[in-house]
Parts: C-alpha cells; sequence; structure tokens
C-alpha cells in the first residue's frame, strides 16, 4: 500500500469510527427507538409534562393510566393543556391504554404550582372503592401527592371528571407512598414539620377515603422531633405485603447512604405510637445498611422465590427475596453508578446482598448521551404475568431494561427498550468550565406493567408515555403466548 | 542534546513543586494581611489532611488554625455535596444544618446551642448553626454547621474547637471568606 493510499486509509477509519461514536452517544430526533425483544405499542406525549410514576388501574372495562408528574420546567412552568386552552401546572395524566395502540388522553388534573420536584404531582396509587373496608362501592380512589405540600384523594370513578374527596395537607415534603387496597392502611411519605428530616412515614387508615384517620408517624430513630445528633437518611418510600405478609419494606435513600428496612408490620400498627427511640425501634425486624455510595429507591418484596438451582437441597430451596433499586441523580455520570440489588432476606435478621445488574456503560457510551445513567425504578405491579418471574427497570437514558430474575441470584438482562427522542424532549446540561453544555436524551424515570402484560414507561424529560410488550425470548420467560 | 528533555522535565517538576508550596501559604499570607488591615493579631490557617474515612461523598478540605486569635485551634472541614440540595428551597431550616453539615464526621452526638442564623459564602445562601459537640473520651467542643446552597448543590463546612461557639464561627468565617478559599469552593461547586 502505497504512503497515500494509508493516509487516506486512516483518514477514512478515523472518520468512520468517530461518526459511529458520535452516532451511539447522542440521539437524533426521527432515529428509530434501540430496542431487544421488546417493541412499541403505543405512546401518548402526555402533553409534554415531566413524567414521574404511572399507575395504571383496570377499571371496569376499562385500563386506565394514572401518571404523576414533576413540577414544570425554568423554560415552560406551566405547559398548555390543549384540551382547556389553558396553561396549568403539571398535575395527574389521566389516559385510557384499554387499547394500548390507540391511548387516549382523557384528563389533566393540574398539582401544585412549582418547578420540577417543587411542584407537580409526582406520586399516584388507586383503589377501588369496592376493594376498601369502608369506601363508596361505586367509587375509584386516586392517592395522589400534591407537590410536597399534601396529600390528596380524589374520585375518578369518572376519570374525565375527577372529585376531591379529602386532603392532608401542612406537610414539609412528600413522595412514593403505599396504600393497601384491602385494608385501607397506606404509608405516606410526609415531611411532618416537626420531624428532623425532610421525608418520613406517616400511616393512616384510609379505609375510609373521606375520613383519613391517622395511626402513627414513624421513622428511624434520630429523626423524630427532640432527637440530637447524627440524622439518619431520609425515606424514600415503603412497600407493604399487606396483613398476609405482615412485612413492610422501607427504602431510604435516593443515591446515598441506602437503607433497606425490614418491619413487623402488626407491631408497626399496633405498637406503642409515641415517636421515641424505643417505640421507633421496637417494630423493626432488621436493617440492611447499603454502601454510602448509593440509595434505597425502591424496595420490592419478592417472598418465597423458588430457586431451581436450589430444588434438591433439603433446606433453602425457596428464598425471600428484595429487590433494591437505586436512583441515578446528577447527570452525565458525576456520581457513583447507580444499579440494582437482589438481597436474600430468608433469615430476616441477617439480610445479604447476592448479585446485582447494571447496564454495561460501553453498550450505549450512555455517560456520554446526555442526562442521567443508572437506574431509578422498577415495576411495582404484583400481578402474577411478571411476578417472580421479570423485573423492568428504568435507566434513564438507557430506557427500560427487562431482567429474567427467576434466578436472582443471577438476573440476566432480556430484553431493553430506548425510545426515540422528540421535539418535545427537553435538555439536560452539566457545567463545563462555568458554562451549561446541553445533551437532548431521553429519561426513562419510571416503569409499570398491568395485568395483561403490558409495559409502560414515562419520561422525565418530557417525551411522554410509551406502552411495550414484550418479544421473542423475552415473552417466553414471562410464559406468555 | 539528548539532555534537554532532562532539563525541561526537571525544570516543570521544580515549577510545580514551587506553586505547591506557594499554594500551601497562600491562605495563611492572606489570613495574616487581613488581620493586620484590621489591627487584630489573627491566627495562621494551615491545610492538613482530610482525616475522615471515605464516605458517600469525595473529601473535601481541611484546615487548622493556631494563634492568638484561635484561642486552642480551630479545625474546619469543606467540601461540596453535589446534588444534594432541594433544587428551589436551599437550605431551608436549621433541620438540614443539622442532617448535612458533617457534623457527624466529628461526633454522632452533637446538640445544637441555639437557632441558626441566615448567612452566605461565596455568594451561596444558606445557614449555619452552633453546637455542642460530644468528643471521643467525653471531651467537649464547640462546633458550627455550616450548609449553603446553589441550585440542587451543596457547599458544607464543619468547625470545631476547644474555644467557645463565636469565637469558632468567627474564625471558620474568616477562613471561608478568604478570596483563595472562595475561588476554590466556585470550582469544587463546578466539580472542576
Amino acid at each position: 500500500m502505497s504512503g497515500r493510499l494509508k493516509l487516506a486509509a486512516s483518514f477514512a477509519i478515523c472518520f468512520l469510527a468517530s461518526s459511529g461514536i458520535a452516532f451511539a452517544q447522542q440521539q437524533v430526533i426521527g432515529a428509530p427507538p434501540e430496542a431487544l425483544n421488546m417493541k412499541l405499542v403505543g405512546t401518548s406525549d402526555l402533553q409534554a409534562r415531566s413524567a414521574y410514576q404511572p399507575t395504571i388501574h383496570h377499571q371496569g372495562d376499562r385500563w386506565i393510566a394514572y401518571i404523576g408528574h414533576h413540577g414544570g420546567s425554568d423554560e415552560v412552568p406551566a405547559p398548555v393543556n390543549p384540551h382547556t386552552g389553558k396553561a396549568e401546572p403539571n398535575g395527574t395524566s389521566i389516559v385510557d391504554v384499554t387499547d394500548p395502540s390507540q391511548p387516549k388522553y382523557l384528563r389533566h388534573l393540574p398539582g401544585q404550582e412549582g418547578k420540577y420536584e417543587g411542584g407537580g404531582a409526582q406520586m399516584v396509587r388507586i383503589c377501588d372503592g369496592k376493594a376498601l373496608p369502608k369506601g363508596d362501592r361505586n367509587a375509584v380512589y386516586m392517592l395522589r401527592t400534591f407537590g410536597g405540600k399534601a396529600h390528596e384523594i380524589w374520585n375518578v370513578a369518572d376519570p374525565t371528571g375527577p372529585v376531591l374527596i379529602t386532603r392532608i395537607a401542612g406537610l414539609k415534603d412528600t413522595h412514593k407512598s403505599w396504600w393497601e387496597c384491602d385494608t385501607g392502611i397506606a404509608f405516606l411519605v410526609s415531611g411532618a414539620p416537626d420531624w428532623r428530616t425532610r421525608r418520613m412515614t406517616q400511616v393512616y387508615d384510609l379505609s375510609d377515603p373521606a375520613h383519613p384517620q391517622k395511626i402513627r408517624d414513624f421513622g428511624l430513630p434520630g429523626q423524630e422531633p427532640g432527637s440530637t445528633g447524627a440524622v439518619p437518611t431520609e425515606l424514600h418510600g415503603p412497600i407493604s405485603t399487606g396483613p398476609s405478609g405482615n412485612r413492610v419494606y422501607f427504602g431510604y435513600g435516593t443515591n446515598k447512604g441506602g437503607i433497606l428496612q425490614i418491619v413487623d408490620r402488626e407491631k408497626l400498627l399496633n405498637g406503642p405510637k409515641e415517636p421515641t427511640p424505643d417505640n421507633l425501634r421496637s417494630p423493626e425486624i432488621a436493617r440492611l445498611t447499603m454502601s454510602p455510595f448509593i440509595g434505597a429507591h425502591t424496595t420490592f418484596p419478592m417472598p418465597g422465590m423458588p430457586i431451581a438451582e436450589f430444588a434438591r437441597d433439603k433446606d433453602g430451596k425457596t428464598r425471600d427475596i428484595v429487590m433494591i433499586v437505586n436512583e441515578s441523580i446528577l447527570n452525565e455520570c458525576n456520581e457513583p453508578r447507580q444499579m440494582v440489588w437482589f438481597a436474600d432476606i430468608t433469615v430476616e435478621k441477617a439480610p445479604m446482598m447476592i448479585s446485582s445488574y447494571t447496564v454495561p456503560e460501553a453498550s450505549g457510551t450512555f455517560c456520554e448521551r446526555g442526562g442521567r445513567f443508572g437506574a431509578h425504578s422498577s415495576n411495582e405491579s404484583m400481578a402474577q404475568v411478571f411476578y417472580k418471574k421479570m423485573a423492568f427497570i428504568s435507566f434513564f437514558n438507557a430506557g427500560v431494561r427487562a431482567l429474567d430474575i427467576r434466578d436472582p441470584y443471577h438476573p440476566r438482562e432480556v430484553g431493553y427498550f430506548i425510545p426515540s427522542i422528540t421535539a418535545a424532549t427537553d435538555k439536560r446540561c452539566v457545567k463545563i468550565d462555568g458554562k451549561d453544555r446541553c445533551k437532548v436524551a431521553i429519561q426513562t424515570n419510571n416503569v409499570e406493567t398491568d395485568a395483561r402484560g403490558y409495559i409502560y414507561i414515562v419520561d422525565r424529560a418530557n417525551t411522554g408515555l410509551h406502552i411495550l410488550e414484550l418479544t421473542g425470548p423475552a415473552r417466553a420467560v414471562a410464559g406468555l403466548p | 542534546m539528548r539532555r534537554w528533555p532532562v532539563i525541561v522535565v526537571a525544570a516543570a517538576a521544580l515549577g510545580a513543586l514551587s506553586c505547591a508550596v506557594a499554594y500551601q501559604h497562600i491562605v495563611p499570607r492572606q489570613d495574616e494581611q487581613q488581620g493586620e488591615q484590621d489591627g487584630e493579631p489573627k491566627g495562621s490557617w494551615q491545610e492538613i489532611a482530610w482525616s475522615f474515612p471515605r464516605d458517600g461523598w469525595p473529601a473535601g478540605r481541611a484546615f487548622r488554625c493556631r494563634g492568638a486569635s484561635c484561642g486552642d485551634g480551630i479545625e474546619v472541614y469543606v467540601r461540596p455535596k453535589i446534588g444534594f440540595c432541594n433544587c428551589d428551597r436551599g437550605v431551608a431550616d436549621d433541620d438540614e444544618v443539622d442532617r448535612v453539615a458533617d457534623l457527624d464526621l466529628l461526633s454522632e452526638h452533637f446538640t445544637p446551642i441555639e437557632a441558626g442564623d441566615v448567612i452566605s459564602v461565596a455568594d451561596m445562601p444558606g445557614r449555619s448553626r452552633a453546637y455542642d459537640l460530644e468528643m471521643t473520651g467525653g471531651t467537649r467542643h464547640a462546633a458550627i454547621g455550616i450548609a449553603v446552597s446553589r441550585r440542587c448543590d451543596l457547599l458544607v463546612a464543619v468547625a470545631h474547637g476547644k474555644g467557645d461557639a463565636m469565637s469558632v464561627r468567627r474564625g471558620a468565617l474568616a477562613l471561608l471568606g478568604e478570596t483563595e478559599m472562595t475561588r476554590w469552593m466556585m470550582a469544587a461547586m463546578e466539580g472542576r
């Protein structure tokens, strides 16, 4: 090869390589989604509102998606609702997803004024009135946060015309609560004004949503009013297994100082309620203190999992597992990796991490794509279609990842879907030499599933709702036809 | 000809060493100058090693002051905590200072002496609060927790000493107000 030819070949290789890398790093409007064993069924733009949490409810003969939103952005604090023609602070989107290929946007219910996490109505849970012990049998109740200041319950039996039932207000902050539909007991992530932490638990009896009955305040010793010294990590969210499981799994921390706390539900509800250190310690069975590098955004229990590898063992062939999902906070990998962890809590007094999962960064050069890269949350539906078989993890700019968790000692990715960006997708910035350097990328924030096997992901950067289904080998893992 | 690279490397190394030595002395010199301007003898600040084990946040910078105005000595520990603040409210109240200001690096046992104050450090608003700190072995120190914010990011500092809380506070804020410290804090908040 001549010298000139070598030079030309080198330039060509460099050009092709650099353009390939650039394509891998940066999403482009009009480019197809990136997917493996998952495909797009339908979308809704959610009026270009930043989305936190979707909850899917089988309501009569319809399937309704309730989607909580963060507050607006600096550029657009209150997007215009095309249905009303008015600028409305972000709140709750209500979408009919009965036909997932044709989602129908029914209603936007405004939330608290304010930007980003300072406004909106991020969290939403739904219970049928006929399931609640003292509910109106014709009602469908939506529990949502109202910014950080309050919890609200609405009757959404007519999803196009929600009616406010009650409000629990006067709080410092709120977040990802849990509501047991069969008992009405709610573990509300609140910020009681006199507690030393921004978020703690207020346990309520919401069996009659029109008349909330407070049971007690709860948190880690050191967070209670009047205490001194170091303040433990603030709560992110609990998940209860109800009276039958008699456990509540509390996750503390987002991207730092994570703690999984295992609590005896019966003792929590019926034990001494004054928030003294002893009374706060009393219902705790154990806690798993994680690395200070990671938090506990979601603590998803999966008790009694049969482990194929242990099938012939005389003891320990089933294990109680909690999947712990950290939350990535900082853009462009400016923090330790936030990922997914599996804890074996079969011996509750000695919970132990047994495995972990993360998206390989190099598989998409995700640290360079813009926005957050890392885990945020998992689906929380316990419907049989996926429970203890598959988990879906929102991973911000790496979209949603489908994991085969039948052997939680060896979780395995079997699919993923990274939606295309659109003109609505908002930028994410980092400081470089004192100036903002911004990129546009998908920011898949939360994921939920329904009993039919559809997967719903929502975008923090305003790209909307994507409804997905599994294909190929991933479908077989779930046992779907 | 072959000696040139050696000479260049040696010169660069010497230059770097000189810069490092000069840098270590910038803060004391500025402090002394300020003291002279005020007509009051000031203590001498020396940068010391960050002595705490790794936790959730990268290590920051640590300083010790000895001298007339520092009593038996004041230590200040300062570092950014990127992405750890409420983006809208900033450092909202004294409870937030209790939570974030790194007092627990010194001792798990600290009790606020009084309500905190609104302050500004490097043009960042926030709060400071005075504490009684129970050190290992039962000795007691006065401590000051400082937390200021810019958007979603925090800058925290904790200072302690055997003197009274007011002198610890005065000494810590004087250090944090130095031009060189301000420059470093601004850069650290931008991840530089």
